[in-house]
């Protein structure tokens, strides 16, 4: 007692309130992971997982409000606007793909209880990734998150190719984490601090060998969990592999929270480094366009086309990081926060598709959906054109953005690239139109849509098409997230 | 006693060994071997590093990773258990359905 009552005494407890959202979610799952053991009830077990996810958006919006700002556990959890957007629209995300998962397992014949309280303790890791002030903290939620997501990937009952798309994903992602690892050391060795404010004092602009190799390997095993190329092999064969509305959260939700605290991490603790890792990024997000765009063109499977189109989108998000100014990160943020609407509208999709029987995802399977269903049909052509870019959309206004932030640090060679492999991106996203539009249906495939899927579709598409019509809010909340970001150093 | 440079030219040793393994080894438990070995390779940099900096957050750092290892480790047992149900195989030339 009394060494409890030392430790307390000099260091101060820990303000519980600020990680309050964290822990509503750190405690929905356990309610489930034992209300899951009792029960086999799945509208009971996802009403928990929604209603949990829900209560946890109330302390965040509170946050916002009242504008709270603070540290605690010892200045390694760190509360700040950036992060509490950042949350919500996670949170939101995980909502809408939480509310499919129901019918397509049911479908499929694999339900599992895990699924849900795994995919809250993989939310949790990247919430507490995000609020990192220390790498210490990064480092923890980023693995919390990603070996919840190897767990899940796997998972599909007796489906060998989500095993092996699972084991690719946790052998290039454990490399990965061992390359980010190493990099902490070798920052931890230059400036002997883990935390970024002091990382950023010790270093200031320092070029000797071990801080940039430390920001070399950091940015090598980033770039490897947000899936650029040429680190982006795992991408396209988890993705596959699991069942679908656990690709969506892994191409949405894991995704977006990861280029936010690569801009975080970088803004923060590297400011002074601005050409060396906008250059490094730069590099990265030119190959994944071009090749993730390329490799999308000649794929027959509409899932793995959206995985490689996943990995063109990174290009196009990191492209705004190659920028490095305020304006980059503000179409940084404003592109991953769209993408998430775009994302989880087209995987929805296919997982409300997939629920019909011998649907196998080719693309001959979109022949006459048109003619068929020509309500959903005409949602997923929104989504297929925001994807690609097109005016009343808001893809367009992302790609927009980013272009604008290129422009004017006149890096002219990245804009010109994005700009034709946008052009290059249409020959896949619009070859589904056309098979949905303009050919006859071939065969008697039953379309069988559950609830939650036609109103996340609906929802998506609509939201799509309404905030390419007004994106003001968007761009204020991304602008404000930017100056808040760049303001924290 | 020995200087911390020897302890981190050993750990970056380590760490390529590991990741030649991953490269060419072609059995799946052999590369999730590999995965571990850069992960300990990580653990000798931190404690060498936290030699020089005279500082305790590079140790504890060391248990962190760990408790990752080991849940990876478990995971990818696991993984590896469920592959060999299906295919009776580990050899990653010949249970490959996955491919570009």
């Amino acid at each position: 007692m009394s060494v409890i009552e030392q430790i307390v005494g000099t260091l101060g407890m820990p303000n519980f309130a600020l990680v309050m959202p964290e822990l509503i979610i750190l405690i929905t799952a356990f309610i489930l992971l034992i209300v899951e053991l009792f029960t086999k009830n799945k509208a009971l077990i996802t009403g928990l997982t929604i209603a949990g996810l829900v209560i946890s958006l109330l302390p965040l919006f509170q946050f916002l409000s009242n504008g709270i700002v603070g540290n605690t556990f010892y200045d390694l959890f760190w509360v700040e606007p950036f992060s509490t957007i950042f949350k919500i629209f996670l949170i939101m995300a995980t909502i809408f793909i939480v509310l499919n998962y129901t019918p397509y397992f049911e479908a499929k014949k694999t339900f599992y209880g895990e699924y849900y309280y795994i995919t809250l303790f993989a939310l949790l890791g990247l919430m507490i990734m995000l609020s990192a002030k220390s790498l210490i903290t990064f480092y923890i939620g980023l693995e919390l998150s990603s070996v919840s997501v190897y767990i899940l990937a796997g998972m599909f009952r007796k489906h060998y190719k989500s095993k092996e798309g699972a084991f690719k994903y946790l052998i290039i992602g454990g490399s990965g984490t061992a390359i980010i690892s190493y990099g902490i050391a070798l920052i931890y060795g230059a400036s002997g601090s883990l935390d970024f404010s002091e990382i950023l004092n010790a270093i200031m602009n320092k070029y000797d060998i071990g801080t940039i190799a430390g920001l070399i390997l950091l940015v090598v095993g980033l770039a490897l969990k947000v899936a650029a190329v040429p680190f982006h092999q795992w991408a396209p064969d988890a993705y596959e592999g699991a069942a679908t509305p656990i690709t969506t959260f892994m191409a949405t939700v894991v995704k977006v929270a990861t280029l936010a605290i690569i801009a975080k991490i970088l803004v923060l603790a590297y400011p002074l480094h601005i050409p060396y890792w906008s250059f490094a990024w730069s590099i990265l997000a030119a190959l994944s366009m071009i090749i993730g765009n390329f490799i999308a063109l000649r794929q027959r499977n509409v899932k793995r086309m959206l995985a490689y189109s996943s990995v063109a989108h990174t290009g196009y998000i990191t492209a705004a990081l190659a920028a490095g100014t305020e304006t980059g990160i503000s179409a940084l943020i404003f592109y991953s926060l769209i993408y998430i609407f775009m994302s989880i509208g087209g995987f929805v999709f296919l997982s409300a598709m997939e629920k019909s029987n011998n649907w196998s995802n080719d693309i001959n399977d979109f022949k006459g959906l048109a003619k068929k269903n020509p309500m959903i049909a005409l949602f997923m052509l929104i989504i297929m054109f925001s994807l690609l870019g097109i005016p009343p959309t808001v893809g367009f206004m992302g790609k927009f953005g980013v272009f604008i932030a290129l422009i004017e640090q006149e890096i002219w060679w990245l804009a010109v690239v994005l700009v034709v492999m946008s052009i290059v991106s249409a020959g896949y996203y619009l070859r589904v139109v056309i098979y949905m539009y303009m050919y006859e249906p071939e065969n008697d495939k039953n379309i069988n849509l559950a609830i939650p899927e036609v109103f996340t579709i609906t929802f998506m598409s609509i939201f799509i098409l309404l905030s390419g019509i007004y994106p003001t809010i968007f761009f204020e909340i991304s602008r404000a997230l930017a100056i808040t970001l760049t303001s924290l150093i | 006693m020995v200087p911390y440079e020897y302890y981190v030219a050993l750990s970056g040793l380590l760490m390529v060994l590991g990741l030649v393994g991953i490269i060419v080894r072609r059995n799946l438990i052999a590369m999730l071997l590999s995965t571990e070995l850069m992960l300990n390779a990580v653990n000798i940099a931190f404690v060498a590093f936290d030699m020089k900096v005279g500082d305790v957050s590079g140790q504890v750092f060391v248990f962190f990773i760990l408790t990752i290892a080991a849940a990876e480790a478990a995971i990818g047992l696991g993984l590896i258990m469920a592959i060999y149900r299906l295919k009776k195989d580990v050899n990653t030339e010949t249970i490959t359905e996955l491919k570009l």
